[in-house]
């Protein structure tokens, strides 16, 4: 589903900030993207979804090259991807229900069964009640769940999440992951980057664990073993 | 599949137009300022436009008509009268002529100043004071043999004046002609400058809308789908500007038309504008439309290039 093979990427007058990086993802995967701040997770992401480019090597996504993409096929190619950001990237100047819809507006859905499909993925995150409300007047967890439902309402077949527990408590944290978890059921392949140890949740899942740009390890690990 | 590619653009099309006139509503303060920028700058062309456009009309009319005037003199009689009349058939530089006695003349005067102040001072005038004249159409329209043909007409026994209308009709069919070049001038200006401030707006309003568009754009949007809605309302701007700009030109022709009234009526002239003008309309709304369209063209391609998504 998703290929890198010895990718390199550096921005604009930075070093390497992936260096020689292939692994492979089979459709209906659960995986982990770990490391430290500044790591590259966020770099990694980005090239999955044909948001970044890479220096060298190749990425493709459903035997696709993304370096090869013409422009105006790279929308049709991040339609495939449901992207939940690192910070959430909620348009503050509408509310819950209007912030959700926005996804749906860009495949040509709308009304009534927009509005069916927006609500069923407020439902899914327990935002329901909330679709009159303003996004700024959500808790951090709120926000972070939006940002899910955004990123789920038009039922992409991969789920791409960057620091989706980012800033939340323990608790919070774990209810999130079983959102994760339920589209990983259900056969949705997820992606998802974090800098914090793994909760109880995880308990047999690939990990790719990156060091200063270097991928240090794509087994499959457990959480035991990821805490030493 | 097609049948889903076309309903997909549908939708892109009513959402956009939707929340163009939503955003035209919560700013109908500024739209109506944009617009009415529009339709001044659309008018202002359209009032000369129309004012060149009827006189050259009204000069074009005479010139058809007429090229020579020969006025007799006043005491001729009948015979004189079909003496010259059978000058004229046989020239042969003469493709039409009509005869208008006097008393015709006199008739048409008298009916024609009826209704106004005038009639007073012609009812006291006893005895008719206009001469039998002919009005001559040439075969040539060239200046020299129309010269030419005035003074030989001129030469004809018991002939008052021969006029040449050429002169001052070619004087003023040039003016006219220039006065369009002018009014053309004038109008490419004022589309340029229209399309700087419709750009504008639209940039400004690209500028509010930046966070959507960074959005959009990361989850997929095309650019035909971010830029549709700014298209619509250059569109917008233009169709409303447009529809203005023709209500403003009848204010003014209504204006324009009544003042000249009591002057054209002590002329006895009927010169008055139309207040709807259907082809220069249609030419204004046309025009205003794709002004809006191209200025925010413009705009929002170079401006949605510039917004970098990452
Ligand atoms: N647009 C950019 N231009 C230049 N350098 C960048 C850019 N984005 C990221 N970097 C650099 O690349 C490196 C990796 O960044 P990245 O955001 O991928 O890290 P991360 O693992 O997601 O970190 P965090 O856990 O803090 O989110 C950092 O050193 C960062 O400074
Ligand atoms: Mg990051």
């Amino acid at each position: 589903m998703i290929k890198f093979d010895q990718v390199t990427k550096r921005y604009p007058g930075s070093n390497e900030v992936l260096k020689n990086i292939s692994f492979n993802i089979e459709a209906g995967e659960l995986v982990f993207v770990t490391g430290h701040s500044g790591a590259g997770k966020s770099t990694l992401l980005k090239l999955i979804a044909a948001i970044e480019r890479p220096t060298s090597g190749t990425v493709l996504v459903a035997n696709q090259n993304i370096s090869k993409l013409k422009p105006s096929a790279i929308p049709f190619m991040r339609r495939r991807f449901g992207l939940v950001f690192q910070d959430h990237k909620l348009l503050y100047d509408r509310n819950c229900f209007d912030n959700v819809i926005l996804p749906l507006h860009i495949n040509g859905i709308s009304g009534s069964e927009a509005a069916k499909r927006v609500r069923a993925a407020l439902d899914k995150v327990g935002l329901l009640h909330k679709e009159k409300a303003m996004p700024i007047t959500l808790s951090g967890g709120e926000q972070q769940r939006l940002a899910i439902a955004r990123a789920v309402v038009s039922r992409p077949s991969i789920l791409i999440a960057d620091e989706p527990t980012g800033n939340l408590d323990a608790s919070y944290a774990a209810e999130i992951m079983e959102i994760f978890h339920a589209f990983h059921q259900v056969g949705v392949t997820v992606i998802i980057a974090t800098h914090e140890a793994l909760g109880k949740t995880v308990i047999r899942n690939r990990i790719l664990h990156i060091d200063h740009g270097e991928l240090k390890s794509s087994e499959l690990l457990s959480t035991e073993s990821l805490k030493s | 599949m097609s049948a889903n590619i076309i309903s997909t653009l549908l939708n892109h099309h009513a959402q956009a137009i939707k929340l163009v006139l939503t955003r035209m509503h919560n700013n109908a303060a500024s739209t109506f300022m944009i617009c009415l920028v529009i339709a001044v700058a659309m008018c202002v062309p359209g009032v000369f436009y129309m004012g060149v456009d009827h006189l050259s009309k009204l000069t074009n009319h005479m010139q058809d008509e007429t090229e020579i005037s020969l006025f007799l003199k006043l005491d001729a009689d009948k015979d004189t009268l079909s003496e010259i009349e059978g000058i004229l058939a046989k020239n042969a530089a003469i493709k039409q002529y009509a005869l208008v006695t006097k008393e015709q003349a006199w008739q048409q005067f008298k009916e024609k100043s009826a209704t106004n102040e005038v009639n007073n001072q012609v009812n006291q005038l006893a005895k008719n004071p206009l001469p039998d004249a002919f009005f001559i159409q040439a075969k040539s329209a060239e200046p020299e043999a129309l010269e030419l043909l005035k003074n030989e007409l001129q030469a004809i026994p018991g002939i008052e004046q021969a006029l040449l209308n050429t002169e001052w009709a070619k004087r003023l069919s040039t003016l006219l002609t220039l006065g369009k070049k002018i009014i053309l001038f004038v109008a490419a200006l004022l589309a340029l400058a229209l399309l700087v401030i419709i750009g504008n707006t639209v940039r400004m309003q690209i500028l509010t809308q930046k966070d959507e568009i960074v959005v959009s754009k990361l989850i997929g949007a095309t650019s035909s789908f971010i830029r549709m809605p700014f298209l619509y309302a250059g569109i917008l701007y233009g169709l409303l500007g447009g529809i203005l700009a023709i209500v403003l030109l009848a204010a003014i022709v209504l204006g324009f038309n009544q003042s000249v009234m009591q002057l054209s009526n002590l002329y006895n002239s009927d010169f008055s504008l139309p207040l709807f003008n259907p082809s220069l309309s249609i030419s204004i709304i046309c025009a205003a439309i794709f002004i809006g369209w191209l200025g925010s063209y413009l705009a929002v391609t170079r401006a949605i290039a510039a917004i970098k998504i990452t």
